[in-house]
């Protein structure tokens, strides 16, 4: 196995975007930062949502409308999905306290599950890469263990970010999502087995190898983990998990950006073009960012609601636009996206790769 | 005696008529609370998706044709969703089924315009 192709940088780079940097910040907040107070580490949040979270929203709307093809191949996804959120927006806008909560409700619970979706994706695409074939049975034992960790983490998230059965969200009011009080406990036992089992045919395979398993395999899975469940009771701790997702995220879709502007848009393969591609590339989704999540609430400042209440519904609006586009750009058995995710970014430095898939972009 | 028989009957059924007739027009007079005015809208929006599929057939692939039906199942399950999102706090093993089927929501989403395996009669 060539060792610069388990990871999409470098052993450190990939280490610590996928889950490193979040576990140490868990691990040092848990024990440095025990503070009530969360408004310090909500305002550098703040400043690095504008770097990191927002951008990543861009990047996903830039990679879908950046590209004629892309509207013609997902037409409901381009054309249909932006009226009907759109719609769930005036409603909450016209009733912000009967159909709002409902809407910021369900994204507060499709956010958790999306970040389940991109541990799944991510174990995928490492295992794909250090030779760990993965099937439905190993598939199975992954999403137990992951999707249960998600429902954990809402009973925590919810147990510790709410008083008097609602959560503040921007200002309003979202009821709590009542849970039986034996979900926590079945929801565990349902991860621990999924651990286990998917730990067994990790094993399985170390043996029939002989050789250790990469630990960036089983990273984005532990890194899930200490998210949803130790880290949903430190508060300080999951007003960053957003940031992290977004950071992971932003680390492929700069390898599928490169890919596509380089590679397959016949780009110079040098440093140098990865660098400017790079900044260009971010430069435009920093600033498609601040006008998703600045922009927009300002355009919509004349309604007649405080400027938090439609900052929030448009968030929660831009967010489930996002899950949407997520699930129809980043399928890996489309062949032009799985073989994108299987490369190094140094390829793109190096002479031309032969042979590639051609994803479905004409411009970009 | 038939006749009186018969305008006891009659006044039984006017007697018995009435107050439905009060309450029937009670019904039609009260004003459409903004849940119910959203349900509308949530199933003008399914017929709507409904509607395109049906005037794009033949016109658009079967995936697009999908990706409409599934978006009336979204529309479908918010609307559900702002009915009953809360009954757990009434009926705790109910707000387990809503997550079960928020779930199932999510899960159909995240296969939401993707190519599809043919099925056995596919080509």
């Amino acid at each position: 196995m060539n060792t610069s192709s388990l990871y999409f940088v470098n052993w450190w780079t990939d280490t610590l975007i996928i889950g490193g940097l979040s576990i140490v910040a868990w691990v040092a907040l848990l024990v440095f930062y025990h503070s009530a107070d969360t408004q310090p580490v909500y305002w550098f949040a703040l400043v690095l949502s504008l770097v990191v979270n927002y951008p990543h929203f861009s990047a996903t709307i830039y990679r879908l409308y950046q590209s004629p093809d892309n509207f013609r191949q997902f037409p409901v996804t381009a054309w249909g999905l932006p009226p009907i959120v759109f719609g769930a927006v005036a409603a909450s806008f016209w009733q912000p306290n009967i159909i709002a909560p409902y809407f910021v409700m369900l994204f507060l619970l499709w956010s958790p599950y999306h970040y389940s979706g991109q541990t799944i994706g991510l174990t995928m695409v490492y295992a794909r890469r250090a030779g760990f074939s993965i099937g439905w049975r190993e598939r199975m034992a992954l999403s137990a263990f992951v999707f249960s960790a998600f429902v954990c983490g809402v009973i925590r998230f919810q147990q510790n970010g709410s008083s008097d059965g609602f959560i503040e969200f921007y200002g309003m009011s979202i009821p709590v999502f009542p849970l039986p009080d034996w979900m926590d406990a079945a929801a565990q036992a349902v991860m621990w087995t999924g651990a286990l089992v998917f730990a067994g045919f990790a094993f399985v395979w170390c043996r029939a190898q002989k050789r250790p398993m990469p630990p960036i395999v089983l990273l984005p899975a532990l890194t899930h983990f200490v998210w949803f469940v130790p880290g949903a009771s430190l508060k300080s701790f999951w007003i960053v998990i957003p940031f992290f997702h977004s950071l992971q995220y932003l680390l492929i879709a700069l390898v599928m950006q490169l890919r596509v502007r380089i590679d397959v848009m016949g780009g110079e393969h040098s440093w140098r073009c990865i660098g400017a591609e790079a900044r260009r590339w971010g430069s435009r989704n920093i600033l498609g960012g601040m006008l998703l999540f600045i922009g927009l609430p300002v355009a919509f400042s004349w309604l007649p609601l405080p400027m938090m209440t439609t900052a929030g519904i448009l968030a929660a609006a831009v967010n489930i636009h996002h899950f949407f586009v997520d699930g129809v750009i980043w399928k890996l058995r489309d062949a032009a996206t799985s073989s994108a995710l299987m490369m190094n970014i140094a390829e793109f430095a190096g002479p031309r790769a032969a042979g590639f898939v051609r994803p479905n972009v004409v411009e970009a | 005696m038939r006749k009186a028989a018969m305008a006891a009957i009659l006044v039984m059924l006017a007697g018995s008529a009435h107050p439905a007739e009060i309450a029937a027009g009670a019904s039609y007079a009260l004003p459409v609370t903004p849940r119910e005015m959203f349900l509308a809208a949530g199933i003008g929006a399914m017929i709507a998706c409904g509607l395109t599929s049906f005037f794009l057939a033949g016109r658009v692939t079967e995936r697009t044709h999908v990706a409409l039906a599934m978006l009336a199942v979204l529309i479908g399950g918010f609307c559900l969703f702002t009915l009953f999102g809360l009954v757990g706090r009434e009926i705790p093993v109910a707000g387990f089924l809503v997550l079960v089927g928020l779930i199932g929501l999510f899960k159909l989403m995240n296969l939401f315009e993707v190519r599809r395996k043919p099925g056995p009669s596919g080509k």
